[in-house]
């Protein structure tokens, strides 16, 4: 994780204050390589001679767009991009993500987000060999292990079939929130998911026959009339 | 099309009608004028038998009645009586020239026509014949020599002699109204394209020149006038977006230095609670910003839309879903009504999300106090639209800002002063409607509280 820190990046941005702004943000992050340019000239001069390991784009620049200038990046160099806009149409978010931008962020924009979006994208591109795991938690006395498919009680260990899997999966990564029926069927069966209500009913009574100590009378995968599902989790927000 | 052809429909029925009109009142006027022209009480018939009637045998010859006579007199008649041997018997007037004495024969030859070329009538009498002469030259003699079988079809050749002239006036009004169609038929055209706000071009030529002239100049002008409407739409929205645009790097300036204040540890927590105001200021003033540009896109229609087929159930679910997991302030509660589950519609998700959360939110924010809020989901009975509907009990609208609300905070539509908050959530919701070919209702409820229902076309079966 230490070493994402050392990657060269280059913020490409015509407004000086905002480029010192971002700067700063970053270096008190603990990045040390970084590198400016106000226009596309300077920034492809930059990318050919220092080769940073990701750029910050702004699109509107003095000398061009943010899009043309990716367009001729891309002949020769895949490095990661991420646009910092201030057009916040979905055309140009689409467009931006469309030429191979790895993420697009409207100012105005919070720090933290950004640096949230800089960090997932190194990390994706240059620590790919880092496993993703699956989650494990812990629900009452039992733990539920998702990487293995497994909830183990005190007393055995009950496997889980796929589909149980895919939607503990999408109650964990919503946990303690609501989850539409809606949305819980897209996840199993995609898009063409109408009239799977009842099939989703039948799935949510095996699930907490593993994960209930009284599957009757559930305490962890509550039912929100109308609307759903939600999966409280202890232990986190 | 259609109109073309029931102008024609119109022409030959009219035509028609009037013809029918014209031969019925000719007949009527043949009639009275033969009438009046042949049986009046002095017809040559009504003037012999007069006579005949009024002349009587007295003492070895004739007395004539003097009214009789009076007649004879002012008709300008004479009259004799041609006894059984052949001889004249009694005369009136009498002309000179005529014989005293007929043969069978000359009875036989005058009585059907003329005696020397007086017009004469005979009548039959007690004593003879009574025969009356008018003035040459006052009268003709016709006889009409018909087969019995031509008079009795007469009523059958009358009909189908009707029916033989509807028929060349039904043609004849073809002709003429197809003619007249064609030379009117692209000004029809030109004036439904105009209709339909499309360029028109016509070749002025023919009688109607001048009428396709001024249809091509109404087009001309039409299109210059929504060309410059169109522009200057554009100009609105670009200068807002524009605007935005670039608010939203000072912006992110503002908001990047005091959220980086509020989370710096060196720093007093009152200023850092101030930082955090500036902070959370700045993402209002972003919100703001976002949405006006949405607003003024939507309202210049230049918005596009990236449609797709949706359930309006899951939409609801997942608005409501997602305000609940934002946190809902404890007297507020969140309810599913009626969820109409087949109801489909084909429409931007997002923008619909957007407009149905402003609906929602829109219910919390005009309610401080709290109230209960319930959703539902209906589909028209014939299945042409449906509605999603938020019904709230908390403090409703006063009836005379209901229209206001759905006009931008600073049009000069609006009447009222603009509550606290921006305001773009309901001009917004409505105008994302309208996007869709569907509209905003705004009602206050029967007992108390607001009921929005923003009502959509519905995605045709297929």
């Amino acid at each position: 994780m230490e070493d994402l820190k050392h990657k060269k990046l280059l913020i490409v941005d015509d407004e000086y204050d905002l480029r010192e702004m971002v700067e700063g943000f970053l270096r008190k992050e603990g990045f040390t390589r970084i590198f400016q340019a106000a226009t596309c000239v300077e920034a492809q001069r930059i990318i050919r001679s220092a080769k940073p390991d990701l750029v910050i784009l702004d699109i509107m620049l003095p000398d061009g767009d943010g899009f043309s200038l990716l367009k001729s990046l891309r002949q020769f160099s895949s490095v990661p991009v991420l646009f910092l806009s201030a057009r916040g149409e979905d055309e140009d978010r689409l467009l931006g993500l469309g030429l191979g931008a790895d993420d697009y962020m409207v100012k105005p924009f919070l720090p933290r987000e950004l640096l949230l979006r800089l960090s997932a994208i190194l990390r994706r591109v240059y620590a790919p060999f880092r496993q993703e795991q699956r989650p494990i938690f812990q629900l009452g006395r039992r733990v539920i292990d998702l990487e293995s498919g497994i909830v183990r009680t005190p007393s055995e260990d009950v496997s889980l079939t796929a589909k149980e899997l895919v939607l503990l999966t999408k109650f964990y990564e919503n946990r303690n929130r609501i989850v539409t029926n809606d949305a819980l069927c897209q996840a199993a069966w995609s898009d063409d998911y109408y009239g799977y209500e009842n099939t989703l009913m039948v799935h949510i009574r095996r699930i907490r026959e593993k994960i209930e100590e009284l599957p009757s009378n559930p305490e962890h995968l509550l039912t929100v009339r109308g609307l759903g599902y939600k999966l409280l989790v202890k232990g986190e927000e | 099309m259609g109109g073309t052809v029931r102008i024609l429909n119109r022409f030959i029925g009219a035509t028609m009608l009037i013809s029918l009109s014209l031969l019925v009142l000719n007949f009527l006027l043949l009639l009275i004028w033969v009438r009046t022209g042949t049986v009046e009480g002095n017809s040559p018939a009504a003037v012999v038998r007069h006579t005949a009637e009024g002349l009587h045998a007295a003492n070895e010859g004739y007395v004539l009645e003097a009214e009789t006579e009076a007649l004879l007199d002012d008709q300008q008649v004479w009259a004799m009586l041609i006894g059984s041997a052949g001889q004249v018997t009694w005369e009136h007037s009498l002309p000179d020239e005529l014989p005293a004495h007929y043969s069978l024969t000359d009875v036989a030859k005058f009585s059907m026509s003329y005696l020397m070329d007086y017009p004469v009538f005979v009548w039959e009498h007690a004593e003879g014949l009574m025969v009356i002469g008018y003035p040459k030259d006052s009268l003709v003699k016709y006889q009409h020599i018909l087969p019995t079988d031509w008079v009795k079809n007469l009523p059958l050749r009358a009909l189908l002699l009707l029916i033989g002239n509807l028929v060349l006036v039904l043609i004849v009004a073809l002709i003429i109204g197809s003619r007249l169609l064609l030379s009117i038929r692209p000004l029809t055209q030109g004036i439904q394209a105009l209709a339909a706000d499309r360029e028109v071009q016509l070749e002025p030529k023919g009688m109607l020149a001048d009428l396709a002239q001024s249809v091509n100049h109404a087009s001309s002008l039409l299109h210059q006038k929504n060309a410059s409407l169109k522009s200057r739409d554009e100009a609105r929205s670009n200068w807002i977006a524009g605007i935005s645009h670039d608010i939203r790097t000072p912006l992110s300036m503002v908001l990047g230095y005091a959220s980086e204040l509020e989370e710096h540890h060196e720093i007093p927590p009152l200023q850092r609670k101030h930082a955090g105001i500036i902070r959370y200021q700045a993402e209002k003033l972003r919100t703001l910003v976002s949405d006006l540009n949405l607003v003024s896109m939507l309202e210049y229609e230049m918005q596009p839309l990236t449609p797709k087929a949706l359930r309006l159930a899951a939409l609801t679910r997942q608005v409501a879903s997602d305000i609940l997991n934002a946190g809902l302030e404890p007297s507020f509660t969140l309810e599913m009504d009626d969820i109409n589950e087949t109801a489909q519609i084909y429409g931007d998700e997002r923008l619909l999300l957007r407009a149905m959360t402003n609906l929602v939110h829109n219910a919390i924010r005009h309610n401080p106090q709290g109230c209960d809020i319930r959703l539902r989901v209906d589909l028209a009975e014939e299945k042409h639209t449906c509605r999603f509907i938020v019904l709230d009990n908390g403090r409703g609208i006063p009836p005379e800002e209901l229209a206001d609300v759905l006009e931008l905070p600073f049009s000069a539509n609006r009447k009222y002063a603009r509550p606290s908050g921006h305001g773009l959530g309901l001009p917004m919701a409505s105008r994302i409607a309208k996007a869709h070919r569907g509209r905003l209702m705004l009602t206050n409820g029967p007992a108390a509280g607001l009921t929005a229902e923003l009502e959509l076309p519905c995605l045709e079966a297929r």
